[in-house]
Order: structure tokens, then C-alpha cells, then sequence
């Protein structure tokens, strides 16, 4: 990776070209499982969020004293750290929202998406750099929940932040687990379908 | 051998920062980490009274905390409480003391504690300030912890907080009886019970069927394994009419507590656990009442 990516291309490439749940298909597990509605997944996007800037920071400014042979294990202890200011910052000014999420507030130590930005960005690039792309890849986890709750919510309980907006509840079924999977991979062919039209036109303009 | 010592040096350094980063969340967080408990708490006890953000208590309605401390001191034991003293004036904050009984029910001695309304909070704050006052020597053991709830100085309720042995841990609970010993309400705080069975002890058609039981039926409540009549869930959950609601729950109100499908233990555990809570205080309540006024110790509930 270059030095030369502006701060807009580092946001955009997280958001979108390389989004980390319909485009890396990473950390897919709470992509599945807790996003049942919006306020869950703009809650754990907001603690994601926090918890990728500030340890692409973290690894950032620490990289040259890191050894390399316990890289990961370094990452491991950076990403814990932070998850546990997250979690007791949740916890002491946040009590409604913490008592549904907290479990897995706990669990975003082991998101593959936080491990794999540190390890393939923030230990090569400098702090502004890591910075922004820990922006851009938090953003696009919080988009991305977002959009699978909104589906999930509106299809499975006819409900957008609790608030009732189709009176009955079309189909159940969207907000079982298995349902993740299929508004995920509907959701991939989707964004990946917008992509190749986009390049096509492109490609016919010039 | 170099590469060893750097790579444990480096590890350690790292979970050193990591200890510092996270021991000073904990520090900045901790005091509102307690408040928010002490609201929930509290938000429970007025639940329990039946009171809610929408119809909040009335100024006139005051809780007083009682806790119950048991001392050893070598061979002998007593049981204390800490409980708050008529302040004389009104507005004036509260002054604390700590009346020992022995286990016949009779009086030892009475020192006071100095506790502010606070701190008396905190247990660790308590726990000092006990020890503090009953001298060294002795090993101080905080037992439970009771509030009276009066309005224009008459008692109306009591809320007891207690836990027992359910099927797996602990089960933490706060019940309210009202001045007769009446079951008013109980809450499950705090439980790890399996989901889906035991866990359903935290439903309202449960929790429920404890109301309206006098202390004479709870003295013998029994678990029984029968499906819960219609009619008597419905008035649990408490989705009718308030006449028919109040005519079921007076007509099963000297029944048996029916039991979870499936949660036998839990649900026997509960019962037990109530009764037994229920049983005790209306006891050593009718012993410290009868203490105070033989003392003439004015205390403020």
C-alpha cells in the first residue's frame, strides 16, 4: 500500500468498495446474529466504531516498538484494552442500552475485521493515515448493521426504532438468525450488482 | 536468548500500558457506574409500591434504610442494626446508630455511627463506619438490608432485599410487604437460571402470584405442579378489567404458588426463598420494635 491515498479515498474505500460486511465478508457472526433491529446495530457500529479508531491509533503510533513475532498477540491486548474502556463506558452512562448489549460489546475483541485493519494498515501507515481508515472501516461496519437492521426490522417486526410503521408484521422469519444470512448475501449481490453497473458506465463514458 | 527477553519486555511493558488505560477507565466510570444501580434500585422500590415515572411518589413518602449487621465477638454473637435516628428537625440530615441485641432478643448496648445518608450507601463505606464504631476485636458480617416506607410518618410498606439458592446461583430479589405482612409485590434482581425455564421465575404470571398472600398462607405456601388456570394468568399478566382482575386475584389468593413447566426447583426454590425471607423479618422486626419502645429510642420510621 502507497502513501498517497487522500483522507476521501481512505473513507470511501471503508464505506464502500472495500466494506467490511458485503465486501470482506468479515466479522460476519455479529452481522448475523444481533442485527435484529436498528438500534442494535447502530449500537454495536458506534461501540465497533470506537474501539477500530482507537486501536488503528494505538498500533499506529506504537508500530516501530512492536516485535514482530508477537504481532498478534500485541493486537489481541490493544483491542481487549479498548473494548474494555467501550464496555465501561457503556455500562456507567448507557445502563438501558447496556443491559441488551453487553454481551456483545465484550465480544468485539475477536471481530476479525478490528485484527485484520491493524495487521494489513495501521502497523505500516502513519498515525493520520491510520486514523482515517480506522474512520472509514468503522463507518462502513455501523452502515452496514444499519442497513441489515433496517431490513430486518421493517421485514421481520414492521417496526424502525421501535416505532411502528406497518401496524403487523409481514414476515417473522427475517428476524430469526438464519434470516442474517440471506439479507447479507441478497445485500452483497445487491451492493456487488451497483458496482458493476457503475464500472460499466464509466467505462462506456471514457 | 536476545530476542526472548525483548519480546517478554516488550509483552510486558504492553500489558502494563494496557492495565493503566483500562484501570483508569474503570476509576473516571466507577462513580456513575453506582449511581446508575442506586436508580435502578431505587426506580425497583418505587415499582414495587407501585409507582412509576409516569405517577411518581408523593413527597410524603419517605424510605428508611435498615441494615442488619451480625457481630462475633470470640464466642458470642449478636445481631445489630444500623438504623436512622428522629433527627428532631425536619430537613436535618438523618444521624445513624447501631443497636445490638443478643440472640435472646434482649438489648446489649447502643453507639452511634458516624455515617452520612450517602456513604451510607456504599458497603464498604458501612462496613468501615460499623467497625469503626463497635471497636476492635470483633468480626462484623453484614447480613441484609430492609428499607421502611412511611408517608406522614406512618408505616406503609416494607421492602426486603435478600437472596437465596435457585437451581444454579443466587437468585437476588427485593420483595414488599405492607404493615401486616401482606405479600405486596416481589422482583427478581438478579438470576442465572436456564433460559426459557427457570428464567421464566422473572415473568409477570409467576412473580405475580405471590401478591395479596398474608403471612399466615405464605407461613405454609407450597409449590404445586398444576397448569395455571386461564383466568388466573390472565389476571397475572394483567391484561383485563381492574374489578375482574381484583376478583381472580382475591379468589386464588390463599392458593398454592403453581409451578413453571419444567422449573420445578426454581420455582420451589423461590417460594422457599420467600417465605423464609417473609417469615424471619416479620420476627425480628416485632423483636426490634419491642426493643425500641421498652428503650424509648426515637428512630425516624
Amino acid at each position: 500500500m502507497t502513501n498517497t491515498k487522500s483522507i476521501g479515498q481512505l473513507l470511501s474505500r471503508g464505506i464502500l468498495s472495500e466494506n467490511p460486511i458485503f465486501k470482506l465478508a468479515l466479522s460476519m457472526c455479529p452481522a448475523v446474529g444481533i442485527s435484529t433491529t436498528v438500534m442494535n446495530g447502530v449500537m454495536l457500529g458506534v461501540a465497533v466504531f470506537f474501539v477500530q479508531v482507537f486501536s488503528s491509533v494505538t498500533i499506529s503510533l506504537f508500530k516501530d516498538q512492536i516485535h514482530p513475532r508477537i504481532r498478534i498477540p500485541t493486537y489481541t491486548l490493544t483491542i481487549a484494552t479498548w473494548v474494555t474502556v467501550i464496555d465501561l463506558v457503556l455500562a456507567a452512562y448507557m445502563p438501558g442500552a447496556y443491559a441488551k448489549m453487553g454481551i456483545f460489546v465484550k465480544l468485539i475483541v475477536a471481530f476479525a475485521i478490528i485484527t485484520m485493519r491493524l495487521e494489513m494498515f495501521a502497523c505500516k501507515e502513519n498515525v493520520k493515515d491510520s486514523f482515517w481508515d480506522g474512520v472509514g472501516m468503522g463507518l462502513g461496519f455501523l452502515v452496514g448493521m444499519v442497513v441489515i437492521g433496517f431490513v430486518r426490522e421493517l421485514l421481520g417486526s414492521g417496526t424502525i426504532l421501535g416505532y411502528d410503521v406497518l401496524g403487523f408484521k409481514p414476515l417473522l422469519f427475517f428476524i430469526l438468525p438464519c434470516a442474517g444470512f440471506f439479507v447479507v448475501g441478497l445485500m452483497m449481490a445487491f451492493f456487488n450488482w451497483i458496482e458493476v453497473f457503475y464500472k460499466q458506465k464509466r467505462g462506456v463514458r471514457s | 536468548m536476545k530476542d526472548i527477553l525483548s519480546i517478554v519486555f516488550r509483552l510486558t511493558l504492553t500489558c502494563l500500558m494496557a492495565a493503566t488505560v483500562m484501570g483508569a477507565a474503570f476509576i473516571f466510570t466507577n462513580k456513575a457506574k453506582k449511581h446508575n444501580e442506586h436508580v435502578r434500585e431505587e426506580r425497583t422500590m418505587y415499582a414495587l409500591l407501585g409507582y412509576s415515572e409516569a405517577k411518581p411518589a408523593p413527597a410524603s413518602i419517605v424510605l428508611h434504610q435498615i441494615y442488619r449487621y451480625i457481630i462475633t465477638e470470640g464466642e458470642r454473637q449478636y445481631v445489630s442494626y444500623l438504623i436512622p435516628l428522629e433527627s428532631g428537625k425536619p430537613g436535618a440530615p438523618p444521624t445513624y446508630s447501631l443497636i445490638s441485641l443478643d440472640l435472646q432478643g434482649k438489648m446489649v448496648d447502643q453507639k452511634p455511627v458516624a455515617i452520612d445518608g450517602e456513604k451510607i450507601r456504599e458497603r464498604e463505606d458501612r462496613d468501615r463506619a460499623v467497625m469503626a464504631a463497635v471497636g476492635p476485636g470483633k468480626d462484623v458480617h453484614f447480613a441484609d438490608h430492609t428499607i421502611i416506607v412511611t408517608e406522614n410518618g406512618k408505616r406503609i410498606a416494607y421492602l426486603l432485599g435478600g437472596k437465596f439458592p435457585g437451581f444454579k446461583t443466587f437468585i437476588n430479589v427485593m420483595l414488599a410487604l405492607d404493615p401486616s405482612y401482606t405479600m405486596v409485590g416481589l422482583e427478581i434482581l438478579e438470576h442465572e437460571e436456564d433460559p426459557g425455564l427457570g428464567a421464566e421465575i422473572e415473568q409477570d404470571y409467576f412473580k405475580n402470584q405471590f401478591q395479596g398472600k398474608s403471612i399466615k398462607t405464605l407461613k405454609d405456601l407450597k409449590v404445586v405442579k398444576e397448569p395455571l388456570p386461564a383466568e388466573y394468568q390472565q389476571a397475572l399478566e394483567g391484561g383485563m378489567a381492574e374489578a375482574d382482575m381484583a376478583r381472580i386475584m382475591e379468589k386464588y389468593k390463599d392458593k398454592d404458588i403453581y409451578a413453571l413447566t419444567g422449573a420445578t426447583i426454581s420455582s420451589k426454590s423461590v417460594t422457599d426463598g420467600v417465605k423464609g425471607m417473609a417469615k424471619k423479618f416479620a420476627y425480628r422486626l416485632d423483636i426490634l420494635d419491642n426493643i425500641l419502645k421498652e428503650q424509648q429510642i426515637a428512630v425516624s420510621f
